[in-house]
C-alpha cells in the first residue's frame, strides 16, 4: 500500500467503527422495516412468504387509522405549541434576566429529565385520573359536581407531553437568545424602539432558529412518544405509535406494524420539511 | 443642532460612584471626546447621556430640556456601538429604514433619505447587503448612517473605531470628523485611545476615576496638561521634580524659569514632551547636557531614543531621524526651557 493511499484510508478508519455500529444497528434495521411493510402477513407466523402491497392498502382504506395519524399529529402541533408560548418566557428569562434565581430556573427547567419518564408518567395519571388529586380538590371545595374529564383523552395527553417536553423547547430557546447581542436591543431603542417593539423586531426573530429548532424537537418527539399517551390515554384514546406497537407486539402482525411505522416516520419528516421551508432564514449564510 | 448641559451627574451603582459629579457644556454642532482608561466612567456618562442608565444625581440638558426622565426611545438620539449592532436579519436598507419607521416617516421620504445618506457614507448599490456580506468598516458606515438618518439631536459614539485595523482606523477618523462636520450635528465620543480623541474632536475631556480631570482643545491637554496623570495619559512624558528657588527650578536638564505663585524651596513637578527635547552630536559644540544612547526605535518618520544622564536619569527623546545616533554613543541633549510645563506641587 503507498503512502498517498494510508493517508486516504485514515479518516476512512476513524470513522469506521461509528460507521459500523450505526450501519448494523440502524441502517439495516431499517431497511429491514421497509422490505418488512411489503410482506405478506402470516398465519401463526409474523409475517408469509412473497410481497405485497396490501398492507398499505389496509391502512389507507380504513378511516380508523387515518384518523389516528390526524389525532397524533394533532396532539403533536398543540403539544408543540403549548410548549412554544409557556417556554418562550421562561427561555427569555433564563437568557436575559438578571434575577440570582436563575440558576436555580435552570436546574427547574432541567429536572424533569432527571426522573424517569414512565414516573412522569404515572405522577400524571395520579393528578389527572377521575379519582385524582386535582378532580378530588376540586370536588371537594365543591367547585364541580363530577369528575372533569382529564384522563383517557387528548387533553391528558397533551398535559403530560407539554410537561415532558417542555425543557426540549425551553433550552434550544434559551441558547438562540444568549447568542443574540443584547446591544442590538439596545440599538433599537436608540433608534426609536419601545422595549416591547425592540423585543417584537430584533430578539424574536433572531431567536427563530431556537423556536425551529424546540418546536422541530417537541413535534417529533411528540409524534414517536409511546410511554405517556399509552399511560394516560389507556385504552380509549391511541396515538399512532401505541397503535404500532399494539399491532407489532400484541397482535404480532409485524408487516403491518412496519407499514404503519413508515407511514408515521414519513408524515412526521414531511411537516417537519414544510416548517423548515417555512422559517427559511435568509440572513443566514 | 442641539446644545448639551451636563450639571452635576453622578452615577453610583451602590459601591462608591461610577461618574462623580461631572459638568461640562456641549455646543451645538460641537465635537468633544470623552477619555479616559477603561473604568473611568466614560461609557457609564455616554450611557446616562443616551438613557441606557438612569443618573443617580444631576441633570442633562438638550437644548436646556432635562432629559433624564425621558426614556432612550424619545431622546431622538443617534448611536454608534462597538461592535456596530447592525441588525443581522436585516438588509442594510432595512437597518437604515428602522429608525425612520419607528418615527412613521412616509414611505416615499424614507427610500429617499436612504439614497441620500447611502451616497454620504459612499455605500450607494449596498442597500440589499446583509451586514454578515460586509467589511468591517462598511459596517462602520452603515452604523454610523443608521444612526444619521433620523437627524437625531446628538450623536453618541461608544469606540466605534475599536474594532477595526490600524489603516482602517486612521481612515474612519477622517471620514467620521468631515462627515460630523458636514452634518454639523453636535457629537460625544467615548475612546480610550488618547490618538483618536485629539485628531477628531473639538474639546477633549479627560475622566480618571468618574471625575473630569481636564476639559481642553487638544493642544491644550497635551501641551498644558492639568495634572500628571493626564500628562502621562496622553502621549509619553518625560517628568522632571525640582525645588524652586527664585522662581528657578534646577533640573538635571538645565535651570527652568517658572512663572506663577511658587514659593521658595517648594517642590515641583515639570512635564516635558519627549519631541520637545532635542539631540546634538558632541561635536556640535553647543551647550547641552551629555547623555549616552541606551537604545533607539526607528518607526519611519520618527526615531525614539532611550538616554541617560551622567547622574543616571533617564530622558526619552523623539526626533526626526535625519540624524541617527547609535546606542552607546554620547550626545548632547537641549531642552529648551520653553517646553517644560509644570504640574503643581509633588504631592
Amino acid at each position: 500500500m503507498s503512502a498517498v493511499a494510508g493517508k486516504r484510508l485514515g479518516p476512512l478508519l476513524l470513522i469506521a467503527p461509528a460507521a459500523i455500529l450505526l450501519t448494523a444497528f440502524l441502517v439495516l434495521p431499517y431497511l429491514n422495516i421497509v422490505l418488512m411493510s411489503f410482506r405478506m402477513p402470516g398465519q401463526g407466523t409474523p409475517y408469509g412468504p412473497g410481497l405485497t402491497l396490501a398492507n398499505y392498502g389496509k391502512f389507507f382504506s380504513d378511516i380508523f387509522y387515518i384518523q389516528q395519524v390526524v389525532n397524533t399529529l394533532w396532539i403533536g402541533f398543540v403539544t408543540t405549541f403549548a410548549c412554544l408560548v409557556l417556554g418562550y418566557p421562561v427561555a427569555w428569562q433564563l437568557a436575559r434576566g438578571t434575577s440570582s434565581l436563575r440558576a436555580l430556573g435552570y436546574g427547574l427547567v432541567l429536572s424533569p429529565l432527571l426522573v424517569g419518564i414512565v414516573i412522569r408518567s404515572y405522577g400524571w395519571t395520579i393528578l389527572l385520573g377521575n379519582n385524582g388529586l386535582i378532580n378530588r380538590t376540586l370536588m371537594g371545595w365543591g367547585l364541580i359536581d363530577g369528575p372533569l374529564p382529564l384522563m383517557y383523552n387528548a387533553l391528558g395527553i397533551i398535559i403530560a407531553l407539554v410537561h415532558v417536553f417542555l425543557p426540549f423547547m425551553i433550552l434550544p430557546i434559551m441558547s438562540a437568545i444568549q447568542g443574540i447581542d443584547p446591544s442590538l436591543e439596545a440599538a433599537a431603542r436608540s433608534l426609536g424602539a419601545s422595549k416591547l417593539t425592540a423585543f417584537r423586531r430584533i430578539t424574536l426573530p433572531l431567536s427563530l432558529p431556537g423556536i425551529q429548532a424546540g418546536c422541530i424537537l417537541v413535534f417529533v418527539l411528540s409524534l414517536s412518544a409511546y410511554v405517556t399517551p399509552s399511560l394516560i390515554g389507556g385504552l380509549r384514546v391511541k396515538t399512532m405509535a401505541v397503535t404500532v406497537v399494539d399491532a407489532l407486539i400484541d397482535t404480532f402482525q409485524w408487516p403491518f406494524g412496519s407499514a404503519m411505522a413508515l407511514v408515521l416516520s414519513v408524515t412526521g419528516a414531511i411537516f417537519v420539511v414544510l416548517f423548515g421551508r417555512l422559517t427559511v432564514m435568509k440572513w443566514k449564510a | 443642532m442641539t446644545e448639551v448641559s451636563i450639571e452635576q451627574l453622578t452615577k453610583d451603582y451602590g459601591q462608591g460612584p461610577a461618574v462623580d459629579g461631572i459638568s461640562v457644556r456641549i455646543a451645538e454642532g460641537e465635537f468633544i471626546s470623552l477619555l479616559g482608561p477603561s473604568g473611568c466612567g466614560k461609557t457609564t456618562t455616554l450611557k446616562m447621556i443616551a438613557g441606557f442608565e438612569d443618573a443617580t444625581r444631576g441633570a442633562i440638558r438638550f437644548d436646556g430640556r432635562d432629559v433624564v426622565h425621558v426614556p432612550v426611545e424619545k431622546r431622538d438620539i443617534g448611536m454608534v456601538f462597538q461592535n456596530y449592532a447592525l441588525f443581522p436579519h436585516m438588509t442594510v436598507e432595512r437597518n437604515l429604514a428602522f429608525g425612520l419607521e419607528m418615527r412613521k416617516i412616509p414611505k416615499t421620504e424614507i427610500r429617499d433619505r436612504i439614497a441620500k445618506v447611502l451616497d454620504m457614507v459612499q455605500l450607494t448599490g449596498y442597500a440589499e447587503r446583509y451586514p454578515r456580506q460586509l467589511s468591517g468598516g462598511q459596517q462602520q458606515r452603515v452604523a454610523l448612517a443608521r444612526a444619521l438618518v433620523i437627524e437625531p439631536k446628538i450623536l453618541l459614539l461608544d469606540e466605534p473605531l475599536a474594532n477595526l485595523d490600524a489603516k482602517l482606523r486612521e481612515e474612519m477618523r477622517v471620514f467620521i470628523r468631515d462627515l460630523q462636520r458636514r452634518v454639523g450635528i453636535t457629537t460625544v465620543y467615548v475612546t480610550h485611545d488618547q490618538a483618536e480623541a485629539m485628531t477628531m474632536s473639538d474639546r477633549v475631556v479627560v475622566m480618571f476615576g468618574g471625575r473630569i480631570a481636564q476639559i481642553g482643545a487638544p493642544s491644550d491637554i497635551y501641551e498644558r496638561p492639568a495634572n500628571l496623570e493626564v500628562a502621562e495619559f496622553v502621549g509619553q512624558v518625560n517628568i522632571v521634580r525640582g525645588k524652586v528657588v527664585n522662581s528657578i527650578v534646577s533640573t538635571p536638564l538645565g535651570d527652568v524659569p517658572v512663572v506663577g505663585h511658587y514659593a521658595d524651596g517648594a517642590d515641583i513637578t515639570l512635564a516635558l514632551r519627549p519631541e520637545a527635547v532635542e539631540l546634538l552630536p558632541v561635536t556640535a559644540g553647543v551647550a547641552g547636557v551629555p547623555a549616552k544612547v541606551l537604545s533607539s526605535y526607528y518607526s519611519g518618520s520618527l526615531v525614539d531614543y532611550r538616554l541617560e544622564l551622567a547622574n543616571g536619569t533617564i530622558v526619552n527623546v523623539q526626533t526626526f531621524p535625519r540624524t541617527r545616533f547609535r546606542d552607546g554613543e554620547t550626545v548632547l541633549v537641549h531642552a529648551p526651557a520653553d517646553r517644560f510645563w509644570p504640574l503643581g506641587s509633588v504631592a
